[in-house]
């Protein structure tokens, strides 16, 4: 990931952006993208092509402090969360029957992440669940019907960083994050800020979620390079292994 | 009767340092295993499960009674155990261990959670 690498792919992306805006012209009809956001200067760009190292190398992993730390960004529950996590039992999280993790914790998880730029999209694929998101920037909005998992994507390009914005999260019991039994809802809404800072991809992550949380909560972290040539294995989560520990639990409920 | 040496203290970090193993980053180890304590299980292997989002190891362990223990190990990843260069094959059955990490919570079950792992001359066990 060179700066004459760096370049090159610029100046290749934005070819490609201006040759898809001009050839819907041609066709009779623009593309939405022409609707949500000019064509934006390659410098607005950043390269976050490439697989991307989340795991202990990057940053600390496996707590319940990580990465919502007491003190300084843990998040202020309503009371409606506080009864829902005081309700909370470790074996109901979906988890440990296979379902994935969601943002904000999905981006937090020790795996590697796969990054695509395309003219009208960004794909982020998670080596953690075989999970992918595709975030749209050709002007598309979250359709109001339709929730899913990992919600629905629109980005957008703003000095140098990929900024990207998530909402229709189905509620999940565990939503919030991996540790303190934080459920989240369909208000939930993700905002995430990508940049390049050398060889590292950066974020900020802020979660908003009215039906349980008092204000918005975020926090910042970091990728390195993944290694060279690696490429994302298979996940394919075994539904016996992941719940395999709940025998080891002491019942909250009978 | 498990035959347990118990021993005060968390043994989390040894384990890491000690195994290259990743411990539990699917779920907090907290509710399942209590840091507070340590067991120890000298066996033989009898299966090593090497999946996701957990691996397990299968260890069974003679008591002094004359009694067995078969005693479940859970571990992390495949996917980030492999790419520190363990394969379903690194531990194999009948292969002799030795075990010491932290002890499931649930009354009546053998579970070990982000153990050490070492062969019974004592030199760690690695891929």
């Amino acid at each position: 990931m060179t700066g004459t690498r760096t370049g090159r792919r610029l100046g290749w992306r934005r070819e490609v952006i201006v040759s898809a805006t001009l050839c819907a012209l041609a066709a009779g009809g623009l593309p939405p993208a022409a609707l949500a956001q000019p064509v934006p200067d390659a410098s607005e760009i950043p390269d976050l092509v490439g697989t991307w190292d989340g795991g202990g190398r990057a940053r600390r992993v496996n707590g319940p402090n990580m990465p919502w730390v007491p003190g300084e960004n843990f998040p202020v529950l309503n009371e409606r969360g506080l009864a829902y996590q005081a309700a909370f039992d470790e074996a109901i999280a979906p988890k440990y029957d296979c379902l994935p993790s969601a943002s904000p914790a999905l981006q937090y998880d020790p795996y590697m992440m796969d990054v695509t730029q395309w003219p009208d999209r960004v794909l982020f694929r998670y080596e953690k669940d075989d999970q992918i998101r595709t975030v749209w920037l050709d002007g598309r909005q979250a359709p109001p019907t339709e929730f899913t998992v990992q919600g629905f994507s629109t980005g957008r390009y703003d000095s140098g960083a990929l900024l990207v914005e998530t909402t229709n999260f189905v509620f999940d019991i565990a939503g919030f994050d991996d540790y303190n039994g934080i459920p989240s809802s369909q208000q939930k809404k993700v905002t995430e800020r990508y940049w390049r800072e050398g060889d590292e991809l950066r974020m900020t992550l802020t979660v908003e979620d009215p039906m349980f949380l008092r204000e918005p909560v975020s926090y910042t972290t970091r990728w390195l390079p993944g290694p060279e040539g690696y490429k994302l294995q298979a996940y394919n989560c075994d539904p016996f292994e992941a719940g395999h520990p709940r025998k080891f639990l002491v019942p909250k409920y009978r | 009767m498990r035959s347990l040496l118990w021993i005060t203290g968390a043994i989390l970090a040894v384990a890491v340092v000690v195994t290259g193993v990743p411990a539990v980053a699917h779920h907090a180890s907290g509710p399942f295993y209590d840091p507070e304590k340590s067991v120890e299980a000298i066996g033989t292997v009898t299966k090593f499960v090497f999946r996701n989002p957990h691996s397990f190891l299968y260890v069974d362990a003679p008591n002094a009674d004359g009694s067995t223990t078969s005693w479940e190990i859970e571990m992390g990843a495949s996917v980030s155990m492999s790419r520190r260069g363990w394969t379903p094959d690194t531990i194999k059955a009948g292969d002799q261990i030795k075990v010491v990490g932290q002890p499931s919570r649930a009354p009546g079950t053998f579970g070990i959670c982000c153990a050490e792992l070492t062969r019974p001359d004592g030199s760690p066990f690695r891929p």
